[in-house]
């Protein structure tokens, strides 16, 4: 077995991590839907799947660059309820698209100030921010309701010759993603970070200059921003505002993240590996869903995947 | 050596001057007003036992600390350093002994970690940055591909690599801390042709070894710091291993130890047939009462495997092991060995007194009646122990406000009295102690070792291991010299000397492939 071919199944060595097996799951999903759902395989059931699978590509995208430092964010569910439910306040698209990301930004800004400056575990500080967020969005937003601007609606039900719009999403996201953490020197010092905090030789960034906490809180900042791209996804999709629809999210964000091969204790992951570990939870939902299996069950059963996922990863002491 | 008396004797720039530097911790001292000069083209031995302010003087010149007081001077101009960074910007580079590569970069990624070129729109410029590293790792006749992660990389290849980078970057001035620590006598011996070339080269380097051999080997010069203070700077071609060690102790090594005992009594513990590992060979050993035993030789050899297979917190292939004639259940089982040992009067004082040893945030009375309570059952009442704690706190002489100070606020050689005391009023007849006097100011140590002798007098058996091979000789009766995995040679410590304890391990390891030669 020669090098490449080890490093692509163990993960070994890699810093791209065991991302091989989410895309031998994925294939074994397809081929099982495909010859147990009739229908599966047309153009239109597909473009659905891109379309359902796109808030959680796009949130575990961004949840990915917190995890490459060793954090996490729980705050990106209650991000994507908030953004619905700015945009359905109805303001010209103009002031709004702009204010979520402004938003978002901040809530980011304040996740990475709680990690960076006071030292607050990432999920200590995160988890406060999901409930910081969702209370202010019900507060805005007590039920689901409100007018989302009909450019964001457009934006996500359209077509281009013949190609529905999300798939543009897709692929203007992970062009958008490649550059921040393949393509450039803030991605490349994320993972340096990220293999210095798991294998406890912290200082070293910090010793060859590297502003390693400034990239910290500004992974946090790209996280709820991608969380809010996510949320006015789903806005133009559910054509409302609706406090609960971002409910969970961060559970299948984190699970997409870890399906991918991203090591939770941060380090190493790749973007291919992520958008592979978000379409395997999205395939599973709509296998789950086709035998149908009840949202409870499925509930549990992610649960359990997560467990399984992140307990098959290598640690040597009690972590992430 | 003639190449090295020339270049002393001939007018040679300084490289670097480090004048009146001081620097503390907290309230410990870690550098008292030491001045350091380091001339072009020359290899300068920095020596001094552990905690003597070597590393705290390197970490300085490299950017890792800022001095309290005092100037650095680089070819004559005053300089400061915030960071490592920009220490090497100055041209001073340093492998450290704890390795600051990031295993899950790449070597060319590692080597321009900072200071990634890039192309347009931000782009890595990974063709430039793997052709440079290509170039560096080749000046040191490194055939490795720019694109190996580090995690693939071997212990000496990761040295080399350090040294590299620091090619890279132009230095002129190399910090080695134990480089040779991890590397094995091939590795060394590669280590030290890339020393000499640089030297050749006319740039300085600063190497921090314990090994006397590799010192007189590659050296040109030595300063010794004792007890945060400079001792004296000095071409090593006027000095003798002896002098040196004198140089470093300060003073006659009998005035630090307590006496020997001549006859030790009855076998306290025995140990027959013993494996550490599958591969390795057995041996046999043994402790009598009124004796203080060693574990020498190079670091990381077995014998602290050995002692904590004792314990069951490590598990040996096989043997027999007998407390005082009795048998024990071996091997050991990881989770009630301590408490079983301490049940027979066996106590393991650990290396690690912060993190394995002493409970910091308790206090003085709590940790030492941690080892009477210890021998209770699990639900019997708490017994009042404070006369028996303010005895122990006496005998050993910790200096402390009373028994109901944090083990914190203590110096660490108070902190080693507590934990040493702990066993002493639990009772132990039997002490394996790792590492006695780790971290502790010199006069504590003597205090240490006559502590240790006094058990040792009233009936109890010791076994020590430490780093500190004078230690060592100057504090046991018997040594036993432990080379991989396995007792090579026993001497009686009187006879021992750094210089045959060493010959004792190594010659046996040429004796074993004979060994294995002959069917």
């Amino acid at each position: 077995m020669n090098r490449t071919m080890k490093r692509l199944l163990t993960g070994k060595d890699s810093r791209q991590g065991r991302w091989f097996f989410a895309l031998l799951i994925a294939l074994a999903i397809i081929v099982w839907l495909g010859l147990t759902t009739e229908r599966f395989l047309t153009s239109e059931n597909l473009f659905n799947l891109v379309a359902q699978a796109m808030p959680l590509i796009i949130t575990a995208i961004g949840m990915m660059l917190v995890v490459l430092v060793g954090g996490l964010d729980l705050s990106v569910g209650s991000v994507i309820s908030f953004t619905t439910a700015i945009l359905a306040l109805g303001a010209p698209a103009l002031i709004s698209i702009p204010g979520v990301f402004a938003l978002a930004a901040c809530i980011g800004l304040i996740n990475g100030l709680a990690v960076t400056r006071l030292n607050v575990h990432p999920i200590i500080a995160t988890l406060s921010m999901q409930f910081i967020v969702l209370g202010i969005t019900r507060i805005l937003r007590p039920v689901s309701g409100g007018d989302v601007p009909q450019i964001v609606i457009d934006a996500v039900a359209g077509s281009f010759y013949g190609i529905p719009l999300p798939v543009f999403w897709g692929i203007v996201t992970v062009l958008i993603a490649w550059k921040i953490i393949h393509g450039s020197r803030f991605g490349l010092h994320l993972f340096a970070i990220g293999g210095g905090i798991a294998s406890g030789t912290d200082e070293a960034t910090h010793n060859f200059g590297v502003a390693d906490k400034q990239k910290i809180l500004l992974a946090y900042v790209g996280c709820s921003c991608f969380a809010a791209l996510a949320g006015i996804f789903l806005a133009g999709r559910i054509v409302s505002g609706d406090p609960n629809v971002g409910l969970l999210f961060e559970m299948d964000a984190i699970t997409a993240v870890a399906i991918g091969g991203t090591q939770l204790s941060g380090g190493v992951g790749s973007l291919h590996g992520t958008v592979i570990g978000a379409l395997v939870m999205a395939l599973l939902a709509n296998g789950m869903n086709s035998a149908n299996i009840s949202a409870f069950v499925q509930t549990a059963i992610k649960g359990v995947i997560l467990l399984l996922v992140v307990g098959l990863q290598s640690r040597k002491k009690m972590g992430l | 050596m003639q190449v090295a008396a020339t270049r002393i004797g001939g007018d040679v720039k300084k490289r670097i001057e480090m004048s009146g530097i001081s620097k503390a911790f907290g309230g410990s001292v870690a550098l008292k007003n030491v001045s350091f000069e380091l001339l072009e083209g020359s290899v300068h031995a920095l020596m001094g036992e552990n905690g003597a302010g070597k590393s705290t003087l390197m970490k300085i010149l490299a950017g890792v600390h800022q001095p309290d007081s005092g100037e650095i001077f680089r070819d004559g101009r005053a300089v400061t350093f915030a960071t490592p960074r920009e220490a090497l910007d100055f041209g001073i580079s340093t492998v450290f002994q704890e390795l600051s590569l990031l295993a899950n970069l790449t070597i060319a990624e590692n080597m321009f970690l900072g200071r990634e070129p890039t192309l347009r729109f931000g782009t890595v410029d990974y063709a430039t940055m793997n052709r440079e590293t290509t170039k560096a790792l080749a000046e040191l006749g490194l055939d490795l591909d720019p694109k190996t992660m580090v995690s693939e990389l071997t212990i000496a290849e990761r040295q080399f690599v350090e040294i590299a980078h620091g090619i890279k970057a132009d230095a002129s001035i190399f910090i080695l801390d134990e480089p040779t620590a991890a590397l094995n006598a091939a590795d060394v011996e590669v280590l030290n042709r890339h020393i000499r070339r640089l030297r050749d080269e006319g740039k300085a380097i600063v190497y921090i070894s314990h090994r006397m051999d590799e010192i007189f080997e590659i050296c040109d010069m030595v300063t010794v710091l004792k007890d945060s203070e400079l001792v004296a700077t000095k071409p090593l071609a006027e000095m003798t291993p002896h002098s040196l060690i004198a140089m470093m102790v300060g003073r006659e090594l009998k005035d630090l130890f307590p006496e020997r005992n001549a006859e030790p009594g009855e076998a306290m513990l025995d140990v027959e047939n013993f494996r550490i590992s599958a591969s390795s060979e057995p041996f046999s050993m043994t402790v009598g009462t009124g004796e203080i035993v060693g574990m020498a030789g190079l670091e990381g050899q077995g014998q602290q495997r050995f002692l904590r297979s004792l314990v069951g917190q490590f598990e040996p292939f096989g043997g027999k092991v007998s407390v005082r004639g009795k048998a024990l259940k071996f091997p050991v089982s990881k989770d009630g060995g301590i408490r079983y040992l301490q049940s027979l009067g066996v106590g393991l004082v650990p290396e690690d007194r912060k993190e394995e040893g002493l409970f910091l945030t308790l206090s003085i009375g709590h940790n030492i009646a941690m080892g009477l309570h210890s021998r209770k059952s699990e639900f019997s009442l708490a017994e009042g122990y404070g006369e028996k704690i303010r005895e122990t706190m006496a005998s050993m002489s910790v200096q402390a406000s009373g028994p109901a100070e944090l083990v914190s606020a203590l110096s660490g050689g108070n902190q080693q009295k507590v934990l040493l005391g702990r066993y002493l009023a639990a009772g132990m007849s039997i002490l394996l102690v790792e590492e006695p006097t780790r971290g502790v100011d010199i006069g504590a140590k003597s205090e240490i070792y006559r502590l240790l002798r006094g058990f040792a007098n009233k009936g109890g058996a010791v076994v020590v291991l430490s780093r500190e091979t004078i230690e060592l000789i100057g504090l046991c009766d018997r040594l036993y010299v432990v080379h991989d995995d396995t007792i090579v040679s026993e001497m009686a410590a009187e006879n021992a000397t750094e210089h045959n304890i060493l010959d004792a391990a190594l010659s046996r390891q040429a004796g074993q492939v004979r060994l294995e030669t002959t069917p």
